[in-house]
């Protein structure tokens, strides 16, 4: 195997999770950071662990002229760009591999980020494929009149459908990650809505396209884990459950296995919708000739009817709780050391019969935030933070223990992922909440106020794991 | 503010009539200077400003050279060690200068001893709201009138958006010390307000600092 050097475009916990990855598979790295993120424990594993001449600062996680400038001058030979920032970046990963002094770009081809990357396009393929999809536009809406006319043909639909109260949804075209999203429960109130939305579409992703879609009440939010490699290999690593979120849509808690119907019952045949939307996602990926991890991403109505929402072209935050799960051969799998190695070329070497799953996983993401407020993030300096060692236990954090750690106000207030694993879903649910007692989060702001997490939230929405 | 403090204001400034400027760059690439130690240089000159001031420096990066100018006029009094070629990092110093405070920055000095500040109440990127944007861009801050309670200000941090309104007085933007989007501390200032009554004291000021104040 052909030694690389891997540039990490991003910070924080997924920086250092791909830098311990390249490190695993003896590949050397290069990290960046920007000066508000300086004292992200990112920085500091890369001058222990990259030698010299591993850290570089640049202006923004956002210039691709900085990644790849720094690209050049350190020799790296890839680019992994964790998720966020480049990852569903179509123009990115093509400038990566055809510029003049190419780079691998450690994701799928371009050409498949342009098709799955654009929710809309992604909706078009999945209508194509019979694959089931929510009620809406198919293609982003600029024109206010045009999106005032669906708004009205979407209420009138759900009014034929028997639903009492219709609602819809409006959502930046180029938005993600739950931002950017409003609801309308009424046409008088959609103009003022549909007109702030572009306002801040336009502010925070210099798009102001919408999309204007069916809201689906009281689903459950699953994904499917896709894993390819560039030679026609096709896997699943299962699927997860998504649903509990903060009002904002963000997610909070993440489980593995989607659902769990050997001891909840649900009102429909939940193992079959698990299998409809694997079988459902894999027809996507071997249509589009998929090559790298990606996650399809679906929502579940009560009635267990299943839509695909969309594709997301890159590693997810939750990785590690379908990881925790999967045995390939029966060994451990670490599914962001299969995308670097894939990425760079290498073949799968195992297929669909050779992966198993054992037992249960939840990731819950532990955020400087007041669940009580709206969930408004937390401004201030971290003084306490650690977190006991157990088997069973994952925490993959960028917020240094041995010092004071002052949050960036320029991302989201992230601080810490914990994945724990259970024998089954009740074992998996106490060593949650056995983790959630023993961490230790202490903080302070400049008003001298006591830091405001998630870590009650997180504890309160254990019983309601899985449960539909 | 009577007229004896801004003399005394103005006197302390005379005193020590200098700043020094710390140019950084504005992101990675190769650095080539062209000016030396000791050399005079200019900031942009010209009606609209349309002349770029003195070439310090070209920093390349993705075949693109780009060249820096001075912003200020100065003399150079310092250039950091590097060789033509070195890869710089974004923001890493590379030069000093030694620039003699102009009428406008000395006014500016002055005004944040006599308008009403109005400070970020916390650390993030602050925005005008559309509707007030507008009429910055339209006619200038000075024809904005504030009114307590107004929401003047959208706060962004952590991708997500919250209105400010306004505290103080009520008055005219007479002077803004932020840009639209730029990430500031809490307490840096944002704009200063001069209430109505305070108007025509303000233009004294105005008038007694263009007047005493001899630009070199």
């Amino acid at each position: 195997m052909k030694k690389h050097k891997i540039l990490v475009a991003n910070r924080g916990e997924i920086a250092l999770r791909i830098m311990q990855a390249c490190l695993n598979l003896g590949h050397d790295f290069v990290a960046v950071y920007t000066e508000e993120d300086k004292e992200s424990l990112h920085c500091r594993f890369a001058q222990e662990k990259g030698g010299e001449k591993s850290l570089f600062k640049i202006s923004s996680y956002q210039d691709a002229n900085e990644i790849l400038a720094v690209a050049d001058y350190s020799q790296a030979t890839a680019i992994h760009p964790g998720y966020g920032f480049f990852a569903e970046d179509y123009r990115f990963a093509r400038r990566v591999v055809t510029r003049s002094k190419p780079l691998i770009f450690i994701g799928p081809n371009w050409k498949i980020i342009k098709e799955l990357g654009d929710k809309i396009q992604t909706k078009r393929l999945a209508r194509k494929l019979d694959v089931p999809t929510v009620p809406g536009s198919d293609r982003p809406i600029y024109d206010e009149l045009e999106a005032e006319e669906l708004a009205r043909d979407l209420f009138i639909f759900q009014k034929e459908q028997g639903i009492e109260h219709p609602v819809i949804l409006i959502k930046a075209s180029a938005g993600g990650g739950g931002m950017g999203i409003e609801e309308v429960g009424d046409m008088d109130r959609f103009r003022s809505v549909l007109r702030r939305l572009r306002n801040y579409a336009q502010r925070q992703f210099g798009n102001d396209g919408v999309l204007i879609e069916q809201r689906v009440f009281d689903f459950n939010h699953l994904e499917v884990q896709i894993v390819a490699d560039r030679h026609g290999q096709v896997v699943h690593f299962g699927t997860r459950n998504c649903t509990i979120q903060s009002t904002g849509r963000q997610k909070r808690i993440e489980v593995a296995p989607g659902f769990y119907p050997k001891t909840i019952n649900y009102a429909f045949d939940a193992q079959k919708v698990l299998q409809d939307i694997v079988k459902y996602s894999l027809r996507i990926a071997r249509e589009v000739k998929y090559d790298n991890v990606g996650t399809w991403e679906w929502i579940v109505s009560p009635t267990g009817q299943p839509f695909l929402m969309e594709v997301n072209t890159r590693i997810q935050v939750e990785n590690g709780v379908s990881a925790i799960i999967s045995r390939v051969k029966g060994q451990e799998v670490n599914l962001i050391e299969e995308q670097i190695r894939l990425g760079l070329g290498e073949k799968l070497n195992y297929s669909q019969k050779d992966i198993s799953f054992q037992g249960v996983g939840i990731e819950y993401r532990i955020i400087a935030e007041s669940p009580e407020e709206n969930f408004t993030p937390w401004v201030g300096t971290i003084t306490r933070f650690s977190y006991p060692n157990y088997p069973w236990l994952q925490v993959f954090s960028h917020v240094p223990q041995d010092k004071p750690y002052e949050i960036p106000t320029d991302f989201d207030p992230n601080l810490a992922l914990a994945i724990v694993w259970g024998k089954d879903l009740e074992e998996a649910k106490r060593h949650g909440l056995k983790f959630l007692e023993e961490v230790v989060l202490e903080g302070e702001n400049k008003k001298g106020e006591k830091l405001k997490s998630n870590l009650n939230f997180l504890k309160a929405k254990t019983s309601e794991i899985l449960v539909f | 503010m009577k007229t004896s403090n801004i003399k005394e204001l103005l006197d302390k400034i005379k005193e020590n009539p200098y700043k020094t400027i710390v140019v950084k760059t504005p992101h990675c690439g190769t650095i080539e200077f062209v000016v030396g130690e000791g050399e005079e240089v200019k900031g942009p000159r010209g009606k609209y400003k349309e002349q770029p001031g003195t070439l310090l420096a070209y920093l390349t990066r993705e075949n693109n050279q780009k060249p820096l100018y001075a912003q200020e006029r100065g003399i150079i009094s310092k250039i950091y060690p590097f060789q033509k070629g070195d890869f710089v990092e974004a923001n890493t110093p590379i030069l000093e200068i030694k620039h003699y405070l102009t009428k406008e920055e000395v006014l500016e000095l002055i005004l944040k001893e006599t308008l009403y500040l109005f400070r970020a109440p916390e650390k993030g990127k602050y925005y005008f709201v559309p509707e007030i944007d507008k009429r910055i861009k339209a006619k200038g801050c000075q024809k904005v009138k504030l009114h307590p309670g107004e929401e003047v200000l959208i706060l962004s941090r952590m991708k997500r958006e919250t209105f400010l309104p306004y505290e103080g007085p009520e008055g005219i933007i007479y002077h803004l010390y932020f840009k639209p989007g730029q990430s500031l501390n809490a307490e840096d200032i944002l704009f200063g307000v001069c209430p109505p009554e305070d108007l025509e004291s303000i233009k004294e000021v105005v008038l007694k600092v263009k007047s005493e104040w001899e630009e070199k």
